[in-house]
């Protein structure tokens, strides 16, 4: 028989041997899978199911000094798209329902499909709520289309205050780059503004929500009852200093001219008013910005995006000259009888230099050449006080550095000074000619709008300093709990004599008969000021007008400049008037800020921490 | 010896076994609550109950075939083989499509998958083939004829594009033959090409591996050195020009081999299940994470789970100590297969027998080891276990087939 391994013995042998092998086999890996690497596989299975959701805090709130709500927010629908839901015929349609470009949706849904087929992705924000509906009546024809409602900054206030508050963007790759493990790509990051210097106050904390998904990513429950959840921290609430109904008067009182306003609270520092001109609609900013609108604003000559106050320089003109006097009168160099004589004109070695009345002032002391801003009184001091002293009391007047304000685009300006001239010009280069200039706050000499309404604060205060700011309290509308800001505070310390010398003179340019800035008149009250016009390579010249009032107990401290408009007397002091009156007025009424949140508890902290 | 016919006879002393029947009977209650689990949030009741159905179908099947006589089987062989191929013929042209194969008939409200009775009935047929005593099992004439006869349903099951079974087919005929008294140069033939290639496809050091494998199979084997070599060379060439093809292959036609070979290489298409399985089978720990609690399980994160991966089931919500009982109760039901087949006397029984556990060894191989990652994906299914109603019916009957055989295991001609 052919067939004698049949069956055999050590068929069956091998058979069971191989039987017994491949099951160990099997067992020896579900060993390694199941108890050796259990909890890589046990992590796994958690992240296949357990999803994080983000829960985004509620950017805070911003109220003006009185506590009137400014900036709150508005639900904002975004339309989003699940690609494994998603049909690529309905785009042309879907293109249409939300005014996108079909090439731009299309590409967009492309780059969520390489995110996640199974979840949403954010595919057009700040979408009208007509179309929501039209979605939601229309289900069935917009398979995986969902939306989702965010929130968009939302304006109260008649005044338009751009450059103050500023706005928020889509975080850039950049800035991502930058900081990695606070934001994500989406988030919005304040852009400009106090959203962007208080960015981290207003912004709050994301929470967490732990929720257990299916294999196509729908919510099947909470996981552990929510127990793991972390909600999100509300961004804390802020309230500035500005005086709403005073910025309305000041942005209409500008008009369409190019310029800038602010106004101080001489008594902390508070910003009362900070206009830039032109400047733009915040709500172009609220939601989605078009690349349009973008390129508009960014290509506008007139440059609304950019905030003059903190960052255009001007030359400062004739109210630059009190810090001329205050250096001759501090120096001992004059005392308020010294006269010097202006026939209209002054000559320099081969050059004559001239005062804005040709027929000149006769003889004047100081005060009465600060209260009729004569040239020729101030091209003698010059030469008399000397550079270095010029520069010296510039510089302790806070010009040529940035205030503090706590605004990422301040500029320094340029206080000049022998090192200056010598870097410049060359050493021996530059003669007492260049100094005339600086006499009357021409030349190189550039000021902010800002760094003159300090200017304006330190005369109200005689000599003591406030720095700037935009924010006197923050408020954790959570705990309840308000913190006032504290800010640096200082003195310049010239004498008495010399600040009651020069601040007569600002008293009488704007109260006296011969004052040049007699527009600024304010019925029934004494205010003091000074007017400059700048001249510029523009066209007519920059009209200036710094001031403070009351004149004896200063409640605000006010810088105007009008761009290529002429004499600061005729364009800027009005402004200024109208403005002190304002505000003088309103203060009467409401007698003290008042604040709509009670206050719990005051808790000093130290401002520049936030900025 | 006892020439006279009998019935089944338990009066004589011999009885059933019992035992594979007790693991086939408890693999499919296992099997019944892993499907029950896998599609709890799908309306659960209906896969269950109709699996339930079905297994208390196969269970009457099953005590039908302890009554009817084996003797009977082999007279219905022929026949029966017939007509399913005549089924199977037109499955490609009425049948159902599910997943790209179409292997299911619909008879009423049943779906109902032919290949699985042409398995057995393939069998039958072999087994009566290679049984007959005037045939020589050395020849190459009597291993072409059997071959010829797994071949046919082969090719039938092809026809529906339904891979997995028709490697069945082929692999099923190895240990039949070999058990006949086959030449264990037969096995190396045919077993060789595909280990030979499939490391030529993952690498030169697997190669020659494998290479180093045949070569020593064939000394040990001690054949005629001529065929040795000849196998040998055969082989060298099929490694050569697979290599060869596979460079000039376009590659999207790489990749498609290259994961077939390494399911992780393409986590989002084959790779998905294979990696979401071994999540599950991994995540569930000594004891598991309890009946309906396993997340992989209950939050569908395993593509059609209550069939091709059902074992992960288990894995997941029972443990390793569940995933093991399942394997060791297989390997029972594979031991004592191959006890009744060298137990039994009549030749034509004991070969059935070891072509059912050929089945039934090949199926759970193949299934598990895509489960847990040991062996590339190919859909079929777990016996016992796989929601399906003709597969569970059909490894019933066998079973109840094997135990009859058993109970008669000293006839020699039933």
């Amino acid at each position: 028989m052919s067939n004698g391994y049949f069956g055999s013995d050590i068929r069956k042998k091998i058979f069971n041997t191989i039987i017994v092998l491949t099951l160990l086999v099997m067992i020896g890996k579900l060993y390694q899978l199941q108890l050796v690497y259990q909890d890589e596989w046990g992590k796994k299975s958690r992240d296949n199911s357990v999803r994080t959701i983000l829960s985004e805090p509620v950017r805070g709130l911003m109220y003006d000094r009185r506590g009137r709500l400014i900036v709150d927010n508005r639900p904002s629908y975004t339309v989003t798209v699940t690609p494994r839901e998603f049909r690529d015929e309905i785009i042309p349609d879907l293109a249409k329902l939300l005014n996108l470009d079909e090439q731009v949706l299309t590409n967009r849904i492309q780059r969520a499909r390489s995110w996640s087929r199974f979840v949403p992705s954010k595919i057009h924000r700040d979408v009208d709520y007509k179309v929501i509906v039209h979605l939601e009546e229309n289900r069935h024809r917009y398979p995986g289309v969902g939306y989702v409602v965010e929130a968009k900054r939302h304006y109260n206030s008649r005044a338009r205050m751009s450059h103050v508050l500023g706005y928020t963007k889509e975080i850039s790759e950049r800035q991502l780059s930058q900081m990695p493990d606070a934001y994500r790509p989406g988030d919005v990051i304040g852009s400009a503004g106090i959203e962007a210097s208080y960015e981290n106050v207003l912004r709050g904390e994301r929470g967490f929500e732990y929720v257990v998904v299916n294999s196509w990513g729908q919510f099947v429950s909470r996981y552990s009852d929510g127990r793991k959840n972390v909600p999100p921290r509300e961004g804390f609430d802020l309230f500035l200093t500005i005086d709403a109904d005073l910025q309305t008067l000041a942005e209409d009182l500008l008009g369409d001219n190019k310029g800038s306003i602010v106004a101080i609270d001489p008594q902390t520092g508070g910003i009362l008013t900070l206009v830039s001109k032109p400047d733009y609609d915040l709500s172009y900013f609220s939601g989605v910005t078009p690349p349009d609108v973008w390129t508009a604003f960014n290509a506008d000559t007139s440059r609304p995006l950019f905030n003059r106050a903190v960052s255009s320089i001007y030359p400062p003109g004739s109210t630059y000259k009190m810090v001329l006097a205050a250096a001759a009168l501090e120096e001992g160099i004059i005392n308020e009888r010294t006269t010097m004589h202006c026939p209209g004109w002054y000559r320099l070695g081969r050059g004559v230099y001239r005062c804005h009345r040709p027929e000149g002032h006769g003889d004047v002391n100081v005060v009465e050449a600060i209260q009729r801003s004569c040239n020729v009184f101030f091209y003698q001091l010059i030469l008399r006080v000397g550079f270095e002293h010029w520069s010296q009391y510039g510089r302790a007047f806070g010009f040529g550095r940035r205030t503090g304000i706590g605004s990422m685009d301040e500029t320094a300006g340029i206080l000049p000074d022998t090192d200056y001239y010598n870097r410049v010009y060359g050493v021996g280069q530059w003669t007492r000619g260049n100094l005339i200039s600086l006499a009357i706050g021409q030349g190189e000499l550039s000021v902010t709008p800002l760094q003159m309404a300090v200017y304006a604060m330190l005369f109200a205060n005689k000599g003591e300093y406030h720095r700037p700011h935009l924010v006197s309290h923050i408020y954790d509308s959570h705990s309840r709990r308000i913190s006032e800001l504290s800010y640096e505070t200082g003195n310049i310390h010239l004498s008495e004599r010399t600040w009651e010398i020069i601040r007569r003179g600002m008293n009488k340019v704007v109260d006296a008969d011969g004052g040049t800035g007699r527009r600024a008149q304010i019925r029934g009250i004494s205010s003091a000021g000074k007017t400059g016009t700048s001249q510029n390579p523009h066209g007519e010249g920059h009209a200036w007008h710094i001031g403070f009032a009351p004149y004896d107990n200063p409640q605000i401290a006010i810088a105007v400049v009008i761009e290529n408009v002429g004499y600061g007397g005729v364009h800027a002091a009005p402004v200024a008037g109208r403005l002190i009156e304002q505000y003088l007025q309103s203060t009467i009424i409401h007698d003290q800020p008042r604040r709509t949140v009670p206050v719990v508890q005051d808790q000093p902290s130290n401002g520049s921490d936030n900025r | 010896m006892r020439l006279e016919r009998s019935q089944i006879n338990i009066s004589n002393g011999s009885t059933f076994d019992g035992v594979i029947i007790f693991c086939a009977l408890l693999l499919t209650a296992i099997g019944l609550v892993s499907i029950y689990s896998a599609t709890y949030d799908a309306g659960a009741s209906l896969f269950f109950k109709r699996q339930l159905v079905w297994a208390i179908l196969g269970g009457i099947g099953m005590a039908a075939m302890l009554f009817i006589s084996p003797r009977t089987i082999e007279m219905i062989a022929v026949i029966s083989h017939v007509a399913i191929l005549c089924v199977l013929a037109v499955v490609p042209f009425l049948g159902k499509t599910v997943a790209g194969t179409t292997a299911w008939l619909e008879v009423g409200p049943f779906s109902f998958q032919p290949s699985e009775i042409a398995k057995i009935t393939t069998i039958l047929v072999l087994a009566l083939y290679l049984s007959k005593n005037n045939i020589n099992i050395k020849s190459f004439k009597t291993l072409f004829t059997a071959g010829a006869i797994v071949a046919l349903p082969m090719g039938l099951v092809l026809m529906q594009a339904d891979v997995g079974t028709s490697l069945i087919f082929f692999l099923m005929y190895i240990p039949v033959v070999y058990w006949a008294g086959a030449s264990p140069f037969v096995v190396v033939i045919l077993v060789a090409p595909f280990f030979v290639g499939l490391a030529a496809l993952i690498g030169t050091t697997p190669l020659l591996i494998a290479l180093g494998l045949l070569l020593v199979a064939l000394i040990l084997i001690r054949g005629n050195g001529f065929l040795s070599a000849v196998v040998f060379g055969l082989n060298s060439a099929i490694a050569v020009s697979v290599q060869f093809f596979y460079e000039r292959l376009a590659p999207h036609q790489q990749n498609r081999i290259a994961n077939f070979i390494d399911p992780g290489s393409d986590p989002l298409g084959v790779g998905y299940n294979v990696i979401q399985s071994k999540v599950a089978i991994g995540s569930g720990g000594l004891t598991g994470k309890g009946f309906l609690n396993g997340t992989q399980t209950q939050l569908n994160f395993i593509p059609a789970q209550w069939t091709d991966f059902i074992f992960c089931v288990p894995g997941e919500e029972f443990g390793f100590i569940g995933a093991s009982v399942v394997l060791i109760l297989l390997g029972i039901v594979f031991l004592r297969g191959v006890r009744i087949a060298s137990a039994v006397k009549n030749k034509f029984a004991s070969l059935v027998t070891i072509g059912f556990i050929g089945i039934l060894f090949f199926h759970t191989v193949i299934n598990v080891g895509m489960t847990i990652g040991l062996t590339p994906v190919i859909g079929i299914p777990l016996p016992f276990l796989s929601y399906g109603g003709s597969a569970l019916f059909s490894k019933m009957i066998m079973i109840g087939i094997l135990s009859a055989f058993y109970a008669n295991r000293k006839d020699y001609l039933f």
